[in-house]
């Protein structure tokens, strides 16, 4: 630890200079050091099972989410910080300059859902929306702010485990290295002191063993209070580690031009976007062509300045010219019909005309094969949308419950055996059976229904939820086995509030 | 039949610039299943595994959303190419046309046909592309999902969702653009072939490409959504093709016929 500061200031100073605004994902170096001194520490404190990858992307993705902001692509420091674990001296250029590869756990609760919007529904619902209340801004003096906070935090954190955010490896992967972005941001001495502190008193919550992961101060935020509730929590959050591929793109794609960077290219993001064309952005582009005299004429700066399009860049324009003239000078260049000239019904004359007949007749079948396809594309499109979205409704009910049953028990634990507090669940439930009553008319899938109605009337961290169909997207059916020390609230309130 | 048999079917079918292009789905399957199998009791470990994966993952989208992006630019031109060579061969040799000729009119518009089929069938197999691939990556997502216990995919879908692969709509709007083009296409000319000796149904021979290709694809996509294993409330119901699609019929038809286990 004692590296710690050092790197920390190092990576102050980097972070400082990267300019945090939204920054793109750039080729700033990655902070190496960090990583490789913090790695080994990590796996000695860790006391983490890992085998408990569950995700807590909600808080993952909402700090990714406010590093995201700033860096415009938590996908990329995600895989980047993984891969970063993976191959320390690689990756380097990938990796995003606020990822230092540090290793140490943290969690470092940004709750702040991400601004890019990713995965706020992820989000363990009470922890991530109670700080993102606090976190307010995704831009470094946030953080700043932050820090200030921590001392009066501390004992707090003391008293409680990590977020519920920890466990999964990667999550204390993303967890290290946002550590590490935090401890840049704070104070080097104060936050050294505590965490041994928040060491030994790791150990005492039923929380996952992952708990054991120094917490940075300023994660304290609203801690204390949901501490206990964290690993109730935690079956309910979901999701992983932001995987955003493309994460880069910024813009959506309604608009004419979408600049999309792709994060294999993170350092030549900038020379090598990606352009979305459009008919019209098109049609724009062959007026200023033909208006600078043909597309043999046009040159690209020319083609750029007549388009006056904004983000449009010389080499969208060059790339789309070249594409361009050879498309008007080999009009039959197309891979299909070229190798569709190797087949026999390329070689007839004009003058054959049964020939002629026939390729009618071939064509036309041909057209009647590619239309029915493209029919039953669209209806497979339409209802691999419609799954999804159901899904997302599903989780968003999950964490609805999960949030009712955490403020319960933040009550207190009396309020478990509290009566009033049954027609209450009673009442939400009903509610959201009623919710569901709507959606379950309208998308016609009658095998959803039973599991619908049953994650209505069940908790969060509901084993009987693990028991129903929903293999995929159900948090807690996934991260049953691991949430079994974290369960003994849960079970005992149950029976009562159940339908 | 499985998804990746499948995959690797249409991937042969494809047209062969097209083949490496499509989702290492093997090869993520065998990664998933070593991450499972690993002992995940170290961070680092397990930690590294999934690591690699997403990144893969990601890789592969990158993939899609490149090739995606540029087939999508060349369709966009050369639709407009087409557009504007109709125009003109009906200008130059049609009947109402400043050089009216018959046979280079009817030459022209035969061409014209053809390649105008082809740019929709090819726009059509792009969009299949990109459904073949988001099928591929949701059933490795629900794979992992599955043997590891995370809870990747929902999220992560989320956001492939918006990729520019998956987000199709332009194509298949210039699809149906193009058959209504196909239709004027086609009645061009016609009346003069309609006046020739009309031929007895023949077999159409077609070959490999774009005819094949589609072919393929409609079976291939018949199949996947058959049956399934693991029938959940994340499948998709079986296809509903009209009942006179007789699409055995098509397969018998091409040659070499495609071997499909079906």
């Amino acid at each position: 630890m004692e590296a710690r500061p050092a790197i920390r200031r190092s990576a102050w100073n980097q972070l400082t200079h990267m300019g945090v605004s939204g920054a793109l994902s750039t080729s700033t170096p990655v902070l190496q050091s960090p990583s490789e001194e913090t790695f080994p520490k990590f796996h000695d404190s860790q006391q983490v099972s890992m085998e408990r990858p569950v995700g807590h992307a909600g808080h993952l993705s909402s700090n990714s989410g406010v590093v995201g902001h700033i860096v415009s692509s938590p996908s990329i420091f995600s895989t980047d910080l993984h891969y970063s674990s993976i191959s320390p001296r690689e990756k380097q250029s990938r990796n995003n300059p606020f990822i230092s590869k540090s290793s140490s756990s943290v969690s470092m609760p940004l709750p702040h859902s991400s601004p890019s919007g990713v995965f706020h529904s992820t989000v363990s619902c009470a922890y991530s929306k109670e700080n993102s209340d606090s976190w307010g801004t995704d831009s470094l003096p946030g953080f700043l702010d932050f820090s200030v906070n921590t001392p009066v935090q501390n004992s707090q954190i003391e008293s409680s485990s990590c977020s519920g955010i920890m466990a999964a490896e990667d999550i204390s992967k993303h967890n290290d290295w946002q550590e590490n972005w935090f401890a840049q941001i704070t104070d080097d001495d104060a936050l050294t002191s505590n965490w041994s502190d928040l060491l030994i008193d790791n150990n005492v919550t039923d929380l996952e063993p992952q708990m054991t992961y120094q917490v940075p101060k300023p994660s304290s935020m609203n801690f204390p209070a949901q501490q206990s509730q964290v690993p109730q929590q935690y079956p309910a959050s979901s999701g992983e580690i932001l995987p955003a591929p493309s994460r880069e793109i910024l813009s959506d794609h309604s608009k004419d031009i979408t600049a999309v960077t792709t994060p294999s290219s993170a350092i030549s993001a900038a020379a090598k976007p990606r352009m979305r064309w459009t008919p019209e952005l098109h049609e724009a582009f062959v007026e200023a062509v033909n208006q600078l005299g043909g597309s043999e004429r046009a040159t690209p700066k020319g083609v750029l300045k007549l388009m006056k399009v904004e983000g449009l860049t010389i080499y969208h324009v060059k790339s789309h010219l070249q594409k361009y003239r050879t498309a008007r000078y080999r009009p039959d260049s197309s891979e299909g019909s070229l190798e569709k000239r190797l087949t026999p019904l390329e070689e007839m004359t004009s003058l054959d005309l049964k020939t002629g007949i026939e390729i009618t007749e071939a064509l036309r079948l041909q057209m009647e094969v590619q239309k029915r396809l493209h029919e039953q594309l669209e209806i497979q499109r339409n209802l691999q949308l419609r799954i999804e979205e159901q899904g997302k409704y599903l989780q968003m009910m999950f964490e609805k419950q999960c949030k009712s049953g955490v403020d319960k028990l933040n009550a207190s634990s009396s309020s478990l055996e509290n009566t009033s507090a049954q027609p209450s669940d009673a009442m939400q439930v009903s509610p959201d059976k009623s919710q569901l009553e709507p959606s379950k008319a309208e998308h016609g899938e009658t095998e959803v229904d039973p599991v619908k109605s049953k994650v209505a009337s069940a908790e969060c961290a509901d084993e009987p939820i693990g028991k129903q169909k929903l293999p995929e997207t159900e948090a807690p059916e996934d991260s049953e086995p691991d949430v079994s020390m974290s369960r003994s609230p849960p079970p005992p309130k149950r029976p009562k509030i159940k339908e | 039949m499985k998804f990746g048999k499948w995959l690797r079917q249409q991937m042969q079918e494809t047209l062969p610039s097209w083949r490496d292009k499509f989702l290492s789905y093997d090869h993520l399957k065998k990664l998933v299943r070593l991450i499972s199998a690993a002992p995940a009791v170290l961070t680092g470990k397990s930690g590294k595994a999934k690591a690699q994966f997403l990144y893969l993952l990601n890789n592969e989208i990158d993939k899609f959303n490149t090739f995606f992006m540029e087939r999508e630019e060349d369709f966009i031109i050369r639709n407009e190419e087409l557009q504007k060579r109709i125009k003109r061969v009906s200008d130059t040799w049609g009947p109402n046309g400043c050089h009216p000729s018959k046979i280079i009119y009817e030459n022209e518009v035969r061409k014209l046909r053809k390649d105008i089929v082809d740019l929709h069938g090819e726009m059509v197999l792009l969009v299949n592309y990109s459904n073949v691939n988001y099928t591929g990556l949701a059933k490795i997502l629900k794979k992992y999902d599955k043997q590891t216990g995370a809870l990747l995919r929902l999220p992560f879908i989320q956001e492939i969702l918006e990729q520019p692969f998956f987000t199709t709509d332009l194509i298949s709007k210039l699809v149906k653009e193009c058959e209504g083009t196909i239709n004027a296409v086609f009645l061009m000319g016609e009346e003069e072939e309609r006046n020739r000796e009309v031929n007895e149904g023949t077999a159409v021979a077609a070959g490999d490409g774009i005819y094949r290709n589609t072919v393929v694809a409609l079976l291939t996509l018949q199949e996947i959504r058959r049956t399934s294993s693991t029938y959940s409330h994340h499948s998709l119901p079986p296809i509903n093709l009209p009942a006179d699609f007789n699409l055995i019929q098509l397969v018998v038809q091409l040659n070499p016929p495609i071997s499909i286990i079906l």
